[in-house]
């Protein structure tokens, strides 16, 4: 036969309120936070004793929850407190367990989040317009050696015309 | 007056002091470390909250430490 003396209640009429013991060997004290956390808005909930062994915890009827239907709600919500007390210390032990994987998918998930310089650079140059030629390096030999002959032969006649017109010049002013 | 004890070891002192900077305008508070524990005394209270504010404020304060 299993003995718990833990898991009982104390009520204290004067105070109207309900004591109970915790052992933190068993639950741990950030476990006992979070499930007081959760009962804070049905009950007034105050915590006392030694976190080292166990933790005294007070529960207290809000107002309009007196009488004996207040007592046996706050039995009620006491025995839900160890039965939360349970799926905090779940949920703890699943943390614990999780922490690692848990950190490597957030940091996956920053790094991918943030553009490094590399992916920057080749959108750069995927936007560029590459089928421009500016300079001309794109023409092959042939295309870009007779456009330099025609331009040439065109220079050359340019320049014997101009002598001519000398030549002719020259001649009238002797005359 | 009312008098809260807070053990130091569950509550911590930013708690309490947090929960007093929300709940002053409702009553004046003194804290004081006495033997392990944080020492709320509260007066001045505000009529409307007198009967409820202890509770309110140690609950306040105990959400802090979650």
């Amino acid at each position: 036969m299993l003995k718990n003396k833990d898991f009982c209640f104390k009520l204290n009429k004067e105070q109207k309120s309900l004591e109970f013991k915790i052992n933190t060997k068993i639950y741990s004290l950030t476990a006992i936070y979070q499930t007081a956390y959760l009962f804070l808005d049905k009950v007034y909930v105050f915590l006392d004793g030694e976190p080292k062994k166990e933790i005294k915890v007070i529960m207290k009827g809000k107002e309009g929850q007196e009488g004996e239907d207040g007592k046996e709600r706050l039995k009620k919500i006491a025995s839900e407190f160890y039965n939360e007390l349970l799926n905090q210390l779940l949920r703890e032990k699943v943390s614990q367990t999780n922490a690692k994987i848990r950190e490597y998918i957030v940091a996956q998930a920053l790094y991918n989040a943030v553009p490094n310089e590399v992916d920057e650079l080749l959108k750069e140059v995927e936007e560029e317009d590459w089928q421009a030629d500016p300079l001309g390096i794109a023409k092959t030999w042939e295309e870009s050696s007779s456009a330099k002959a025609s331009a040439s032969a065109e220079a050359t006649a340019d320049r014997s015309e101009a002598k001519e017109k000398k030549k002719k010049a020259k001649k009238g002013g002797k005359r | 007056m009312e008098v809260i004890k807070f053990n130091k070891k569950i509550y911590t002192l930013k708690a309490v002091k947090k929960a007093v900077e929300e709940f002053k305008n409702l009553a004046n508070f003194t804290i004081k470390e006495l033997d392990g524990y944080f020492e709320v005394k509260i007066d001045k209270i505000d009529q409307e909250v007198k009967d409820v504010i202890k509770d309110e404020f140690a609950n306040y304060a105990l959400g802090l430490m979650s």
